[in-house]
């Protein structure tokens, strides 16, 4: 049966989020479109071993598995290679990849190579007519563009946190391990260091976020809602101002250029609630706004809105919570 | 060392909402009487080649497509902040081609430029976001690409870059001719000109070819067989229940309804 | 000489030759102080053109003023009145000396009969007394009181007061010694002198010892104040000379706005070199008495930011004097750190405040000149204002809505629909893009209509006046904006303008029509005093409030214009009006002029909540003023002290009071 291939990772040791992710949108199209699903996982390291299990748990029974010391984090070029040698073999009909940092690159160059169809950034996938039909925001969240992909082979990439993981469906399993022709010397960029920035909870996968804007007036503002951050179990983001004005790590930004995220409460603060912002947020369950100025936009995408002073609410309401939990 | 930057005008992405509209007949975006602005992060793009221009003396060319008559002030602001010339594909129809159609013209004219050790774009244009022009500009003229850049810097006397990804950042060697996009950081935020170069920018040679001089040399077309269905602008209606009294009082609330949320 | 006539020896107890020694010396001094006066003379020659010596009679009017009534000092009451008394003091004793020498010199026989006992004897001898005593209490100032704006530790401040006492007080024993030595008949018509020379009787001198005494204490007397006519032009005393020439050079009218610069000719911009400064701006600069007046008068100096006015002019004169004008170091960012020429407001409370006016303001703005035009350095968000004035013809960048979104639910005329008006409604940016502006504008709008005005817009087509790239210091970007709007106000042929914002007033009053662009233009709150007074707006509703009014910079102290809207509040039936302690020439600017509405100096503490607690302190309930940004800033102080006092703009405020009655 022609397939959707599901590009799929796990770099920290298990299968990541947006692999699963990747999962749901396929399941979402392989039934009318009459496709079944193989997951390829590509990487290196003790990841590979347990992720084929973590495919096999949520309905993918077929996984490839590449697993080559060159494909270490970052690599763009060397999973290029592979995953190019891998589409060749298969001749998989759709070609789902994970639109994050590395993989938004190796959907578009991948979809040059073998010639295929491409819809990049997607925000949802759904099929009509035989043909995949992807949603994605376009004008930085202003609009949201329909597009229908009549061609073989497509390739689409899909914007993490867009869809929910899907739901646990186990099926029994086979794992094939294929090899690929990487060389180094082939390789036209080579990651030289790592710099992580710290983080306690990933942002995109707290389950709380405080986000601060410009309205934070400097780092130090943003001390006080890491405070918050930390006794609600969260992580904190931030709009474009802060981050490019260097106030927080480039890594925290939240929305059209940043993450997406979708977490259960999302507090936006001294955020003035710029498109391009909220259109990273807008899937979160409950948005709280707080900004002095009553008419900022963040008001009209906000579940609950505080008129107020920043500086006059943050630190009252960690104490608060602290004393609700006997600190 | 050559450098081309590839600047694309966009309306103006902060346009008042009453301003944003859709054209049925084309699905994008009404341009007619809206300002007109280099795309956020192509402008970031042009000051990361500025400031290799300062450093060691890079030759900073930009290439944009579009109407000639409409691409006029977007290359003057860029002749002015320090690019050396600029190239205008003069394209009329640039507005509403796909992100690969554009990317394959690029690369003819970049390709018609002839020695090019760097090229430069934003990491995402303002309107359509496909976060595709890069990578198909690399593939199409078969040389490296690292996308999401908001630097170039030296590791031990060797240039790297400095890419952005989820948890920081990756510092990159890459073999040059290289395609890099250009991400924001507080090291890129764009110049503002000076009056003498302004000035200067009005004698700076701009050259001004026709789709028609491009050789494009592109087999794959990653835009066929992808139609644009519709673009629906979201009804945005206000939800927003506002809390009202003094700090505690509004911190008590908050409180309550966090925990009839179970947030707490 | 008949003895009964009364007079004097003029070189008693002096020899000849001792004479001629005296003359020797004063031609040093006199030479000495005239070439330190040509030498500075050099230097100011090196400015630019300016044209400050016509018209005659308004000028001679305020030195009049300002020199002879001293109107400014005395805002300072006590420092006031002890320098009129110390001026007036010496100007006698110069008379004085000038008599001594017709009789000497010119052998007109002057100093004699009434005229030396009332005038040479009495009235000296009290200005003397009265000089004295304004110095002793510059003294008691200086040393004891010691106010802030005063520096500590300069010790040439102390010296010239000392030396200016030392003189007054040989003098003083000069006299006494001669009355005592020559048994001076009319002595007691010199009421100071004649108790010194009791005093020496007192003390038991005899006839020897009081020779000797004088010819020592006049030697002494000479001595010092031949130094200090050498010191004039080497020491803040040069203000003596320079102080009355400056107030007679004061500009006129627009006293903040920098000169227009000529683009079609100027190769290099703003004030890098003194040579880039007028000659008018570089005399400035040794007029200064360091008396700090301005600095306590400005707002970021009072909020702990690095700007101190006087700082910056005397950072500017040290240098000038020491690299006689000519410098290598770049004014804007090496002489005045860039920093303090950021945190100008453009409020002219400094030259408000300043006795010997210095024209501060454009100094500063033609030093921003060079770091916005030359260096294309500018704080981040000023530069994102300018970027976007560049882009979309208004400085707020993120601005969601359009220019004509406050018209709904009003009707107004629209130029570019075709419909035509009297009287052009220029908008401006500050109240059409800030949502808060929005009911200011509707209520002025109501007013004017049903005042019968007949009224227009240029909607969409209106772009920023310039006035905030102007103060930023890009004059290029102005210029562009400006021609632009004048472009089209004269497409449309408009005549009358009246604008809700003093800054786009100022603009349009002052600059517009240096470059083709002549209009009647009145600010809202003129027009809508005039019209309350010719009946046309009846404000009958009363308003129960105390109201504060704010005085708008770019309205008052750049404008004159205090009393319109006051005039208008209290045409308003039950409101009381207040003042704030800073208030009219005195007020203290809201903080956003000057491109500072763009700021991001977090320095100190910001200057619109102290501001708005200026407000609060006068226990009113309503805090008015006429300013777009004025508003904004009050607003974002009263949110962010919690004030329990409104800001509201006169328009808003009389139209409540016209509202109710219909």
């Amino acid at each position: 049966m022609p397939d959707i291939l599901v590009v799929a990772t796990a770099p920290l040791g298990t299968l990541s989020r947006s692999s699963l992710e990747l999962v749901a949108g396929a399941h979402a199209i392989r039934g009318p479109l009459g496709l079944g699903v193989t997951g390829l996982l590509l990487g290196t390291g003790p990841g590979l071993a347990t992720a084929p299990q973590a495919l096999h748990e949520h309905g993918v029974a077929r996984v490839l598995r590449v697993d080559h010391p060159l494909l270490t984090v970052g690599e763009s070029d060397a999973y290029l290679r592979a995953l190019e040698q891998v589409a060749r073999r298969e001749n998989p009909e759709i070609i789902l990849v994970s639109a994050d940092t590395m993989g938004r690159d190796l959907a578009v160059r991948l979809a040059w190579r073998l010639g295929a169809a491409l819809v990049t950034e997607c925000s949802d996938l759904a099929s009509a007519d035989g043909a995949v039909v992807a949603s994605r925001q376009v004008y930085g969240g202003r609009a949201v563009a329909t597009l229908a992909v009549t061609r073989r082979p497509a390739v689409l990439s899909l914007k993490p946190r867009s869809l929910d993981a899907p739901a646990p469906d186990p099926v029994a399993g086979s794992v094939e391990d294929l090899s690929v022709e990487l060389q180094q010397g082939e390789l036209s960029s080579r990651v030289r260091e790592v710099l992580r920035e710290q983080s306690d909870v990933g942002l995109e996968d707290a389950q709380v976020v405080i986000g601060g804007g410009r309205g934070m007036g400097g780092p130090e503002g943003f001390a006080q809602l890491g405070e918050l951050a930390s006794v609600l179990g969260g992580a904190v983001g931030a709009s474009r101002p802060p981050a490019d004005s260097g106030w927080v790590p480039l890594t925290w930004q939240v929305g059209q250029t940043g993450k997406t995220i979708r977490p259960a409460l999302y507090m936006a603060v001294g955020i003035s609630g710029a498109t391009q912002h909220v259109a990273g947020v807008s899937g979160s369950r409950l948005i709280v706004a707080i900004n002095r100025d009553a008419e900022a936009p963040i008001f009209s995408v906000a579940h609950l809105g505080i008129v107020a002073d920043y500086k006059e609410i943050v630190p009252a309401l960690v104490a608060k919570i602290r004393e609700m939990r006997g600190q | 060392m050559n450098v081309v930057v590839c600047l694309k005008q966009v309306v103006d992405p902060e346009l008042p909402a009453k301003d944003f509209a859709m054209d049925p007949g084309t699905q994008r975006q009404v341009r007619e009487g809206r300002p007109l602005v280099i795309s956020t992060y192509d402008e970031n793009a042009l000051e990361v080649a500025l400031q290799l221009k300062d450093a060691s003396g890079a030759g900073v060319k930009v290439l944009t497509l579009g109407a000639q008559a409409a691409v006029g002030d977007a290359i003057r602001l860029a002749l002015a902040m320090g690019a050396d010339e600029a190239v205008v594909v003069d394209d009329a129809l640039a507005p509403e081609r796909a992100g690969a159609e554009k990317a394959r013209m690029l690369a003819a004219a970049i390709r018609r430029m002839g020695s090019v050790d760097l090229i430069l774009t934003g990491c995402e244009s303002a309107d359509w976001v496909e976060r595709v022009v890069a990578p198909l500009l690399a593939e199409d003229l078969g040389v490296a690409c690292v996308t999401f850049v908001s630097r170039i810097e030296s590791r031990d006397g060797a240039p790297v870059v400095r890419r952005m990804v989820e948890d920081g950042h990756h510092l990159v060697e890459v073999r040059l001719p290289a395609v890099l996009s250009i991400t924001s950081d507080e090291s890129n935020r764009p110049r503002l000109p000076k009056v003498k170069d302004i000035m200067a920018a009005k004698r700076k040679p701009v050259q001004t070819w026709a789709p028609a001089d491009l050789v494009l040399t592109a087999t794959s077309d990653p835009a066929s067989g992808v139609e644009v269905r519709q673009v629906v602008v979201p009804e945005r209606t206000s939800r927003c229940e506002f809390l009202t009294g003094e700090p505690p009082e509004l911190v008590e609330a908050l409180v309550q309804r966090l925990r009839d949320q179970k947030l707490l | 000489m008949d003895p009964l006539t009364p007079t004097r020896e003029i070189y008693w107890n002096i020899s000849q030759a001792g004479v001629v020694v005296m003359y020797l010396l004063a031609a040093l001094a006199l030479f000495a102080c005239g070439h330190g006066i040509y030498q500075h003379f050099r230097m100011w020659r090196r400015g630019q053109p300016a044209d400050r010596l016509r018209p005659i009679w308004p000028r001679l009017r305020s030195v009049l003023l300002h020199v002879a009534a001293h109107r400014r000092l005395l805002t300072e009451r006590a420092p006031g009145l002890y320098h009129l008394a110390l001026f007036w003091g010496f100007a006698f004793l110069l008379a004085g000396t000038v008599v001594v020498l017709i009789q000497a010199d010119l052998r007109l026989p002057v100093m004699r009969g009434t005229f030396y006992l009332y005038f040479q004897s009495l009235t000296l001898d009290l200005m003397g007394l009265a000089a004295a005593a304004g110095v002793a209490a510059a003294l008691v100032m200086r040393y004891l009181v010691r106010p802030p704006r005063l520096r500590r530790g300069i010790l040439a401040d102390g010296v010239i007061l000392w030396l200016l006492e030392a003189i007054l007080v040989t003098g003083f024993l000069v006299e006494g010694l001669r009355i005592a030595g020559t048994g001076d008949p009319w002595g007691r018509w010199s009421p100071v002198g004649h108790q010194v020379s009791l005093l020496a009787g007192l003390l038991g001198m005899g006839p020897g010892a009081i020779r000797g005494g004088h010819a020592f204490l006049w030697w002494a007397h000479f001595a010092l104040s031949m130094l200090f006519i050498a010191y004039i032009p080497r020491s803040k005393l040069f203000h003596l000379l320079l102080a009355p020439a400056n107030v007679y050079m004061r500009p006129l009218a627009d006293a903040g706005s920098p000169r227009l610069v000529d683009f079609d000719r100027a190769e290099r911009f703003g004030a890098f070199a003194f040579s880039e400064f007028s000659w008018k701006d570089l005399f400035d600069l040794d007029v200064c008495t360091e008396c700090g007046r301005c600095s306590a008068a400005c707002p970021a100096d009072a909020t702990g930011k690095l700007l101190s006015p006087m700082q910056v002019v005397l950072d500017l004169r040290d240098e000038m004097n020491r690299t006689r004008g000519a410098s290598e170091r770049v004014l804007a960012g090496q002489v005045v750190q860039s920093e303090a020429l950021w945190g100008c407001t453009t409020c002219l409370a400094c030259m408000e405040a300043c006795p010997v006016f210095i024209e501060h303001v454009p100094k500063i703005v033609e030093m921003r000149r060079y770091l916005a035009m030359e260096e294309a350095v500018v704080p981040d968000l000023m530069a994102e204002a300018l970027r976007s004035l560049e882009a979309r013809g208004h400085p707020f960048r993120g601005a969601g809505i359009s220019r004509t979104a406050w018209t709904e639910g009003v009707e107004v005329r629209s130029l570019p629909r075709g419909e035509r008006g009297e009287w052009l409604l220029w908008v401006g940016c500050a109240a059409a893009l800030n949502e808060r502006n929005h009911s200011t504008l509707r209520a002025l709008v109501r007013l004017l209509r049903a005042a019968g005005v007949d009224l227009c817009i240029l909607g969409d087509e209106e772009v920023c006046t310039g006035d905030p790239a102007r103060a930023v210091g890009n004059e290029y970007l102005f210029q562009t904006l400006a021609r632009q709007n004048i472009e089209t106000l004269n497409r449309y042929g408009v005549g009358k303008i009246v604008t809700v914002c003093p800054h786009c007033y100022n603009t349009f009053k002052h600059t517009y029509p240096k470059m083709g662009g002549q209009y009647e233009v009145w600010h809202h709150a003129r027009l809508l005093a005039h019209l309350v007074e010719e009946g046309r707006i009846a404000p009958s509703a009363p308003v129960q409030a105390a109201v504060a009014f704010h005085d708008p910079c770019y309205l008052g102290r750049h404008n004159g214009e205090y009393e319109a809207p006051r005039r208008v509040l209290r045409a308003i039936p039950g409101v009381r009006t207040v003042e704030m302690s800073r208030c009219r020439e005195g007020g203290f600017c809201c903080g956003a002029g000057g491109g500072l509405y763009w700021s991001e100096d977090r320095t100190g503490r910001r200057i619109n909540h102290v501001r708005t607690e200026q407000a609060v302190q006068t226990g009113a309930q309503i805090v008015a003023t006429a300013c777009p940004f004025c508003m904004l800033m009050i607003e974002d102080g009263v949110a962010a002290l919690e004030g329990g006092i409104r800001p509201l703009d006169v328009a808003e405020l009389l139209d409540r009071s016209v509202d109710r009655s219909r």
